[in-house]
């Protein structure tokens, strides 16, 4: 108990440290790099001086250890800050009251310079789109674990025979499919062809299927062959050869013994897999089959230069790796006692 | 001992494919779709901003979004066998009083949206609230309008300091969305699109917008009921989803997209944009003498780009579309392919065979517009022939678009302009008047007497007899900006779509769209 409490507080103290650092890098990196967010919301045409107004209003001219300091004053009381582009959703116009119209007065116009808008809450934007990006992860997941298991155990128990090749083979086929390319592929074929699959956007859990076998694909090698040489590695080992001469059953060799020695690297690649689903296949797949996920939407900020939508990703996907990092380390320690994270 | 033989592991892996392929997929294995005929859904190219108020941004995908919305005095449809063909919306005519002063008369059987009459008090609240400079769309207008409210169907607008003619806006009220005085006098345009189109706003859930059929709509209901408007950023994704008929209409088509499409049961619509692509100098060595800028103008075989835009592209001379009022063909001065005149101009500005010369920047973007990059490369290389030392910069949009504007970097750099009305001053004046010069900097007060002159004519016919014989020559003698060709845009929907009308400059008129069987 004292042990995972200990763990636990040091290993959430390195996170936030970890977590703190990416927000800054982040924050950094996109005030500097060239791209404007004013002039995506305003458009080509909007004057240097309009232009200037929005960004101060925006906060954009501060310095940006100001705009940083602000930025965690407002995180920490759970606001992540509005998006610069994104609307709030919203329902049918109410019906306004006549107010008898007129003119307009100087004051008036002044004040609509102030321009007031519905900008989505970055908040709500990832919590709306987690759960779609959770679903197409999970089920790629679960597409990665039915191709690389059978796979991946049976190449590297019989290594040299065809199964390790027909695992290599396999492996060095996926790796070589770029996933943007594949998912055009199968959209093409899958969907729009032969009519089996839908693929662009979301009405149903049916708009996961492709996609996630595109992220499954994407996954697959490594996992393949991270499996197939870790379960290679460990029949050679000595307690394989005593678990014969006990008399022990073959299978209970294999899945007490040499699968469950396997399993901690396998474990730590897995962790790593999830950091990759998050901040690359997956951003790719949805934007390409136009998932309406996490990835699909910081993509999109990230072409229009939307700071207050990357930064609160950037965060989130920080937060989430250094989560399953703890998750892994801590599953680790549970199945092998003499880890000490 | 049991040992893993071929037999059990195929045994195990026929289970576990056949979990995933039937316990997983195969209630899905069939189309999701039921589309109807009623709705249309439309994948849009840009995103729509957070901000409802039309005067809020310059942004071509909103201008769309607001067409189907927001009516206009007069509509300009700029069709390509009458360019500057009026259509009357919410005005009922409109005529020059003076040389200040333009008059419209307004229908009276009008309602927004939410139920309240539209009256003149909204043409005055809107042009006002529109033309105030401090607007981010106050741009697109002369300067700030007043409006005198004559009688309850009459208004009369003016500008309020006398700085330019009342006639600027013949064209230029077919552009301005009519606004709800209400609305601006309680500062809730952002809030929600209130105007008086064929479609009412009903909902917006994410990239996604949703809007219903106008029952009160002046001119009549339209046979389209929903309209279901999604932002996909990806060219490909479009088209896809219009070949499985997840979608029913796309826009901006890839030119080699068009030619696959040209095999698919599709329609397919090309229409010659109000967009002219230009080649901008800017007024750094060497293009800050003209005679060097007139050289890289005859080193570039227009011909040669438009072969890489392919359907994407339409021939033009000078500086505005076919489809702009005062466009002519007919320019002496225009610059044409001429290696030999070329050399000669470099070799009078102390250039010779482009020796000497400073280093020239060259800016282009990758996935705004189609084919920049190719035909950059092909621009970049006729240039280097005559002996331009040329630096090409590709860029992705958003950085593309800040560094674009800084005149004082790259001395050249390739841009568009799409303008929502056959006003040739919406193109002219922010390019290259001094009071504008957004992409070009090479610019004189001759050219600027020639733009102030035009546009101080009130008679229409004397007024384009001016830029015609007068300003476009001026413009190919300065040569701010070098006119390669005027784009083409290309939608593309199902084919039992009839009856909708694509604008020059994007937008789509739904109004009589009908499904047919």
């Amino acid at each position: 108990m004292t042990f995972i409490l200990t763990f636990l507080l040091r290993r959430i103290t390195q996170g936030v440290v970890i977590v703190s650092l990416v927000s800054f890098l982040i924050f950094t990196l996109l005030r500097v790099i060239p791209g404007d967010p004013v002039r995506m919301m305003l458009g080509p045409m909007a004057t240097p001086a309009v232009m200037e107004q929005k960004a101060e209003e925006l906060g954009l001219r501060d310095p940006i250890t100001t705009q940083f300091g602000r930025y965690i004053e407002n995180m920490m009381n759970g606001d992540l800050g509005e998006s610069y582009l994104l609307g709030e959703s919203g329902g049918a116009a109410p019906s306004a009251q006549n107010t008898g119209g007129g003119s307009v007065t100087d004051e008036q116009i002044v004040e609509r310079t102030k321009t007031k808008s519905n900008r989505a809450k970055v908040l709500k934007l990832i919590a709306d789109g987690l759960p779609y990006t959770m679903q197409l992860a999970g089920l790629g997941l679960l597409f990665t674990l039915l191709i690389s298991l059978p796979l991946g155990i049976a190449g590297g128990l019989k290594p040299e025979k065809w199964q390790d090749r027909l695992a290599f083979f396999t492996g060095s086929f996926f790796i070589s499919l770029p996933n943007f390319w594949l998912a055009l592929v199968l959209i093409l074929l899958i969907s729009t062809k032969m009519n089996l699959l839908p693929a662009i956007g979301y009405k149903g859990f049916a708009y996961t299927i492709l996609p996630a076998i595109v992220l499954a694909i994407e996954l697959s090698p490594v996992m393949i062959r991270g499996l197939s040489v870790s379960i290679a590695s460990n029949l050679s080992q000595g307690f394989v050869d005593g678990g014969i001469l006990r008399g022990l059953p073959w299978s209970r060799i294999v899945w007490r013994h040499i699968i469950r020695n396997s399993s901690i690297p396998m474990l730590n690649l897995f962790g790593v897999q999830i950091g990759g689903l998050l901040l690359g296949g997956v951003f790719v797949v949805e934007y390409i089959f136009d998932f309406p996920g996490i990835g699909k939407l910081t993509i999109q900020a990230v072409l229009q230069r939307d700071f207050p939508i990357i930064q609160g990703v950037a965060i989130f996907a920080a937060a989430f790796l250094v989560f399953v990092n703890i998750l892994v380390d801590l599953i680790a320690t549970y199945i092998d006692r003499r880890l000490n994270y | 001992m049991t040992k893993t033989t071929r037999r059990t592991f195929l045994k195990g892996a026929a289970t576990a494919g056949g979990i995933a392929a039937f316990g997983g997929t195969a209630p899905y294995f069939k189309k999701a779709l039921a589309q109807g005929r009623k709705h249309i859904t439309y994948l849009q190219t840009e995103p729509l901003t957070a901000s409802w108020d039309p005067t809020s941004h310059t942004i071509l995908g909103q201008i769309y979004f607001e067409h189907h919305t927001y009516g206009k005095l007069i509509q300009t449809p700029m069709r390509a066998n009458d360019p500057e063909g009026i259509d009357y919306d919410l005005a009922t005519g409109q005529k020059v009083v003076d040389e200040k002063t333009i008059e419209y008369t307004l229908r009276d059987d009008v309602t927004f949206h939410d139920g309240q009459k539209f009256g003149p008090e909204d043409v005055k609240a809107t042009f006002e609230y529109a033309s105030n400079p401090e607007r981010p769309a106050g741009t697109w207008y002369p300067g700030q309008a007043e409006v005198e409210i004559v009688d309850s169907k009459t208004v009369r607008v003016r500008a309020a300091d006398g700085s330019y003619p009342g006639s600027l806006f013949w064209f230029l009220a077919g552009f301005l969305p009519i606004m709800s005085a209400d609305d601006i006098k309680n500062n809730s345009l952002a809030e929600r699109p209130n105007g008086t189109g064929y479609f009412k706003f009903v909902s917006r859930e994410g990239p996604t917008t949703r809007l219903v059929a106008n029952a009160d709509y002046h001119g009549g209901k339209p046979e389209i009921e929903e309209y279901i408007s999604t932002f996909v950023g990806d060219a490909n994704t479009r088209l896809l989803s219009l070949l499985s008929r997840e979608s029913d209409l796309i826009e901006r088509i890839e030119p080699e997209q068009y030619e696959t499409l040209l095999n698919e049961d599709v329609t397919t619509v090309r229409t010659i944009s109000t967009e002219n692509k230009y080649l901008h100098f800017r007024n750094i060595a060497p293009f800050d003498d003209v005679r060097v800028r007139q050289a890289a103008c005859h080193a570039i075989d227009r011909s040669l780009i438009l072969e890489i835009m392919g359907p994407a592209g339409h021939a033009s001379v000078g500086q505005i579309s076919p489809v702009k009022f005062g466009y002519t063909d007919d320019i002496p001065n225009s610059p044409e392919y001429d290696p030999a005149r070329c050399q000669e101009l470099l070799a009078e500005a102390g250039y010779p065979n482009g020796e000497g010369m400073p280093q020239i920047d060259y800016l282009t973007s990758v996935g705004f517009y189609p084919k920049t990059k190719e035909y950059g490369e092909v621009i970049t290389a006729m240039l280097q022939e005559q002996g331009f030392p040329v630096n090409f910069s590709v860029m992705e949009v958003a950085a593309w678009l800040e560094s674009t504007f800084d005149l004082s970097r790259y001395a050249l750099a390739d841009t568009g302009w799409m303008t929502g009305s056959p006003e040739a001053n919406l193109v002219v004046r922010p390019m290259w008047h001094t009071d504008g010069g957004i992409l070009s900097d090479c610019l004189s007060e001759e050219l600027d007497g020639l733009i102030d002159k035009q546009q101080s004519i009130t008679d229409p016919v004397a007024r384009k007899k001016s830029i015609q014989t007068e300003l476009m020559p001026g413009l190919a003698k300065q040569m701010p900006s070098f006119g390669l060709f005027t784009s083409v845009l290309i939608h593309a929907h199902d084919p039992a779509l009839k009856d909708l009308y694509i604008y020059p400059n994007g937008p789509m008129d739904l109004s009589r769209a009908t499904w047919t069987s």
